[in-house]
């Protein structure tokens, strides 16, 4: 990734322009053609610089107001079966294997889960406990968001001094 | 804060965005393709849409490895109700701070937090749980081992509504 990647990676964290022909209004801003955009961000997705490029949603305001973060006790031996199984599960956003505190916190595989209702969040967990026989787990709402910042944006910032 | 009232074609369009953006050059045009709307409607819509706060960006989603952030962890602490806003607002600042949310258990505040490598992510735990005043006996280190999944994507139509009527 060269200093060019990273303007335009700078750029495009501000939004894709919400006009017809949006890769040339970028291009003329940064100076270079649309072609170079385009052909910039095509490579930047073929390298896994870019996982995507979507729409960032505020969920809560469109009504999905619950995240729930579950915590599973999963037996070391079993943690990769467990975890491609919940991996499937639509609701479950997140899915990491933790090193766990032996004796004061000994949850080893955490989820995330959205839904518009605590009740939705219970039936989910509760289906997933069944279908995977883990019954070790700390269900955890989210009763305040204190901060949600698309991760990376700081870094790309700092380290893009030529 | 739910006093949104979306028809089919705003839900079917949050759907279709959240897949692939086209590298097109007329890319809105290609997205009505998908989804039987003209490009002049789908641009309206998210337009509206995003003054509505809805949609907040159509942006690229970093891979932080990619990006030299290669050490993950979950922070779990046990925070006094008169403590929460001070620890958040030290927290907050921190750059490699994506999430963090209060939460309904004796740990009650979690974030997550990323950083060059293994010694920088525990060289910046230890700094912010200084500047917290909290005591590491009440604080989880939990460093991710593996990722199996990440893929913030939401559901707005109900199952098996995809194809249906605006």
């Amino acid at each position: 990734m060269n200093d060019r990647d990273q303007y335009l990676l700078q750029r495009l964290q501000r939004g894709i322009p919400l006009v017809e022909e949006p890769y040339r209004e970028i291009a003329e801003e940064l100076g270079i053609s649309e072609a170079e955009v385009i052909s910039r961000l095509r490579s930047l997705l073929s390298l896994g610089v870019i996982r995507r490029l979507a729409v960032r949603v505020d969920h809560r305001k469109a009504g999905i107001l619950v995240n729930a973060m579950v915590a599973w006790r999963v037996p070391p031996g079993g943690v990769v079966e467990v975890a491609e199984a919940m991996a499937r599960s639509a609701e479950v956003t997140h899915c990491y294997e933790r090193t766990p505190i032996p004796g004061r916190w000994d949850y080893n595989l955490y989820i995330v889960l959205h839904g518009r209702r605590r009740e939705e969040i219970d039936r989910s967990v509760d289906h997933l406990s069944r279908t995977t026989g883990i019954t070790d787990y700390a269900v955890l709402i989210s009763t305040r968001e204190l901060k949600r910042a698309p991760p990376g944006l700081a870094f790309l910032s700092q380290g893009s001094s030529p | 804060m739910t006093d949104w009232h979306p028809d089919t074609r705003d839900l079917r369009l949050l759907e279709v965005l959240q897949d692939d953006f086209p590298l097109a050059r007329r890319p809105w045009r290609a997205i009505g393709d998908r989804i039987g709307i003209p490009e002049d409607e789908v641009l309206r819509r998210v337009r509206r849409l995003t003054g509505e706060g809805i949609v907040l960006t159509i942006s690229p989603v970093l891979e932080s490895a990619r990006i030299g952030l290669l050490a993950t962890t979950l922070i779990g602490m046990r925070v006094p109700p008169d403590m929460v806003d001070g620890c958040a607002s030290v927290i907050n600042q921190e750059p490699g701070v994506s999430h963090n949310y209060l939460r309904d258990h004796s740990y009650n505040l979690w974030f997550t937090l990323a950083a060059r490598d293994d010694a920088a992510l525990s060289r910046s735990v230890d700094d912010i749980i200084a500047r917290t005043g909290l005591s590491p006996a009440d604080c989880l280190d939990l460093p991710a081992v593996r990722r199996f999944k990440i893929g913030v994507r939401f559901r707005f139509l109900p199952d098996g509504d995809g194809e249906g009527g605006a």
